[in-house]
C-alpha cells in the first residue's frame, strides 16, 4: 500500500513514519509539510492511505481532502491530530479513524488495521464527503472559508470576501472580489453550512452576504431586486423577502 | 422613587430637620403678634405639607444634571427660579386655605385675615425653602452616584479577577501541550538527548506558569522567563519555521506587571502568525524603558492571504482589559497589522517592588 504522510511539523510526520516502518507492506511515497504539497504528491503517487492533520496552514486537512475528493480521488484516511476530541467523536460514526497525538504503537496499528480492512472492504464502503466531516469536527460552528479548485489552481475564498453565491445545477458559482468561481456542490448543502446571520437565501438561486446589500427595490408588484454595493441588481423572491425582512425586524 | 421616602429611618431623619423650621416660623408668627394657638395650628401642618410638597425638588435635579461645567448652569438657574416660584407661591395659597379651614374652629377666626397678610412674607420663605430642598437633592444625588460608582468599580474589578482567573485556567493551552508531547514521542526514537532536553524544557515552562498563577504581579524579567521557556520548545516543533529576535533592555526587567500578560501575547504570534504560514517567519519581542515607562513590543508575520483580523480576539482583549484595569490611563495598548506584520504594544509606567 501507498501512503503519504500529511502535518506540517517534522517531527509529527517522522512519529508516523516510525511506526509505519514496521509494516514492510506499506510504502510511504512523499511527506507533505502542507496542504499543496499534499495535492501535488497525491496526484503524483496515487495513495491508497493518507496520514492527515487538521491544522495546517493555508489548507487544512479538511479541505485537502475536499480537493482530493473534487479530482474524484479518494484514497483511506487517518487524521492524526492534537485536534479536540469531542470534536473527533463525530467521526467514529463515519468510520473515518483519528489518531489523537501522542499515540501508542497499538493505537497506530489498530487505525491502519481499520483503513486496510476499509480499503479492501466487499462492497467498497463509501466515506462521507470531507464537508461534511469539517462540518462535524466545527460542532455546530459556521464556515470560515471555501476551497475552490479552479484547474491546476487551489483559490481559499474567505467568508468576507464572498460576495453571493448563485446555484446552477450541481454547481455553485461563488462572486468574489470581482470574479466567478464554480465549484461542484448544491446550493443547499452550502447554505447550510453558512452563518445564518450573515449569508441570507434571498432567492431559490441566490444566497446573498448581507454585507452587500444596500438596498431592495420594487420593480413591479410580484418582482423585487436587490441592489448590491457594487451596484448588480440580484432577484429577490418572496420568501426571500420575507427572511430579510424577520432579519431587519429581529436586529 | 424618591430616595428620602424609599427608606423610613431617612424619612424621620428628613421630616425631624423640619422641625427647627416649624420652630421658627411659629417664632416669626408670635412676633408679628399671633395668639400661640393662631401660630401653632398654622406652622405645624405647613411644615409638613412644605416637607412632602418640596420633595418634588429631586425629581427637577434629576432630571437636570449638574454639568462638569458652569455653562449649564444658566439655563438650570431659570429652572430652579421658575420652580422655586411656582411652588412658593402655591405652598402660599395652600396656606390661605388651610387658615380658611383652620378659621371653622372657635379661637382661629382672625387666621384668614392674618394669613392673607403675611402672604408675600409667606411666598418668600417658600421660594428660600424650595431652593434649600433643591440643594439637598443635588447632594443626595450626588451621594448615589458616588455609591454607584464605587459598586461599579467593585465590579469592573471582580470581572477583571475572573477575566485574570480565565486567562490562567486558558494558560495550560491543550492543543499545545498534546502537540509538544507528540514531538517528545518521535524524538525519543530520532535523538534521545533531544528528548531529554525537551522533557526539561516542558518541565520548566510548567514550573514557571504554575509558580506564576498564583501571583498577581510579577516582574518583567519572569514573564519573559516564561516565553523563553515556551518559545525554545516551539522551536523543536516548529524547527527552521520559528526565529526568534530577542531585544531585551535590562533596564525594564524589574518593571512589575499583571501576571501572564505576555504568554497570551507570544501564544497569539505563534498561533495566528508563524503556525498559519508555511515558511514560518520571525517572531520579534523587544523591551525597552523610556521616560519611566515600559515598551513591550511583539511582532509576528501574517498570512497576507488571510483576512485582517476584525477587532480584538478574546486572548487579546484579555491582556488589554487586565493592562489598563492595573494601570489605567497610565498604560496603552495597541494592536494591528502593516506590511504584513501584526504588532502588539503595551506601554505601561515602570513601577518596580518597594
Amino acid at each position: 500500500m501507498k501512503a503519504l504522510i500529511i502535518d506540517d511539523e517534522d517531527l509529527a510526520r517522522a512519529v508516523v513514519r516510525e511506526h509505519l516502518a514496521a509494516h514492510p507492506d506499506m510504502e510511504v511515497t512523499a511527506e507533505c509539510a502542507n496542504g499543496f504539497e499534499a495535492l501535488k504528491a497525491a496526484a503524483q503517487h496515487q495513495p491508497d492511505l493518507i496520514f492527515l492533520d487538521i491544522q495546517m496552514p493555508k489548507l487544512d486537512g479538511f479541505e485537502v481532502l475536499e480537493l482530493l475528493e473534487a479530482e474524484g480521488k479518494r484514497p483511506a484516511v487517518v487524521f492524526v491530530t492534537a485536534y479536540d476530541q469531542h470534536a473527533l467523536r463525530a467521526f467514529e460514526a463515519h468510520a473515518v479513524d483519528y489518531l489523537l497525538k501522542p499515540f501508542s504503537r497499538e493505537r497506530f496499528d489498530a487505525a491502519l488495521a481499520k483503513a486496510r480492512a476499509l480499503q479492501t472492504a466487499q462492497p467498497p464502503s463509501v466515506p462521507p464527503p470531507a464537508t461534511e466531516l469539517a462540518a462535524a469536527a466545527r460542532q455546530g460552528k459556521p464556515l470560515e472559508r471555501i476551497v475552490v479548485k479552479d484547474g491546476p489552481k487551489v483559490t481559499v475564498i474567505h467568508l468576507d470576501r464572498l460576495d453571493w453565491v448563485q446555484a446552477q445545477d450541481d454547481y455553485v458559482l461563488l462572486r468574489t472580489e470581482g470574479k466567478n468561481l464554480l465549484k461542484q456542490q448544491t446550493l443547499a448543502n452550502l447554505e447550510a453550512q453558512l452563518d445564518s446571520s450573515r449569508f441570507i437565501r434571498i432567492h431559490r438561486s441566490y444566497v446573498l452576504n448581507l454585507d452587500r446589500l444596500v438596498r431592495v427595490e420594487q420593480d413591479t408588484k410580484e418582482h423585487r431586486d436587490a441592489i448590491l454595493r457594487d451596484g448588480t441588481r440580484l432577484p429577490v423572491s418572496r420568501a426571500g423577502y420575507q427572511r430579510l425582512r424577520e432579519l431587519w425586524e429581529g436586529a | 422613587m424618591h430616595p428620602l421616602l424609599a427608606s423610613r429611618a431617612r424619612l424621620g431623619a428628613y421630616l425631624l430637620g423640619w422641625a427647627p423650621i416649624a420652630l421658627l416660623l411659629t417664632g416669626i408668627a408670635r412676633s408679628q403678634g399671633w395668639s400661640w394657638a393662631e401660630a401653632g395650628a398654622l406652622a405645624l401642618p405647613l411644615c409638613l405639607l412644605a416637607a412632602f410638597l418640596f420633595l418634588s425638588a429631586w425629581f427637577l435635579c434629576r432630571a437636570l444634571p449638574l454639568g462638569r461645567t458652569l455653562e449649564s448652569l444658566g439655563g438650570h438657574g431659570a429652572a430652579w427660579g421658575m420652580a422655586a416660584v411656582l411652588m412658593g407661591g402655591l405652598w402660599a395659597g395652600l396656606a390661605w386655605l388651610l387658615a380658611r379651614l383652620l378659621a371653622w374652629l372657635p379661637g382661629l377666626e382672625a387666621l384668614p385675615l392674618r394669613v392673607s397678610i403675611a402672604l408675600p412674607v409667606l411666598t418668600g420663605l417658600g421660594i428660600l425653602l424650595y431652593l434649600a430642598s433643591v440643594a439637598l437633592s443635588y447632594l443626595m444625588l450626588a451621594q448615589d452616584r458616588a455609591i454607584e460608582a464605587e459598586r461599579r468599580g467593585a465590579e469592573l474589578q471582580l470581572l477583571a479577577q475572573e477575566s485574570e482567573l480565565k486567562a490562567l485556567r486558558a494558560q495550560l493551552n491543550p492543543h499545545f501541550l498534546f502537540n509538544s508531547l507528540n514531538s517528545l514521542s518521535a524524538l525519543t526514537a530520532l535523538d534521545p538527548a533531544r528528548a531529554r532536553e525537551m522533557c526539561v524544557l516542558l518541565s520548566d515552562f510548567l514550573r514557571r506558569s504554575l509558580g506564576l498563577g498564583e501571583r498577581r504581579l510579577v516582574a518583567l524579567r519572569e514573564e519573559l522567563d516564561l516565553a523563553r521557556a515556551y518559545l525554545a520548545i516551539e522551536q523543536i516543533r516548529f524547527g527552521a519555521r520559528l526565529q526568534l529576535d530577542w531585544r531585551i533592555d535590562p533596564a525594564a526587567e524589574p518593571a512589575l506587571l499583571p501576571t501572564l500578560l505576555l504568554q497570551p501575547l507570544v501564544e497569539n504570534a505563534i498561533k495566528h502568525g508563524i503556525a498559519a504560514l508555511p515558511e514560518g517567519g520571525i517572531l520579534s519581542l523587544s523591551t525597552e524603558a523610556v521616560e519611566g515607562h515600559v515598551i513591550l513590543r511583539v511582532d509576528n508575520p501574517m498570512d497576507a492571504d488571510a483576512p485582517a483580523p476584525q477587532g480584538l480576539g478574546l486572548g487579546l482583549r484579555q491582556v488589554r482589559q487586565r493592562l489598563l484595569g492595573r494601570f489605567g490611563s497610565r498604560a496603552r495598548f495597541e494592536a494591528g497589522v502593516q506590511d504584513g506584520v501584526h504588532r502588539v504594544t503595551l506601554v505601561f509606567p515602570l513601577e518596580i517592588e518597594p
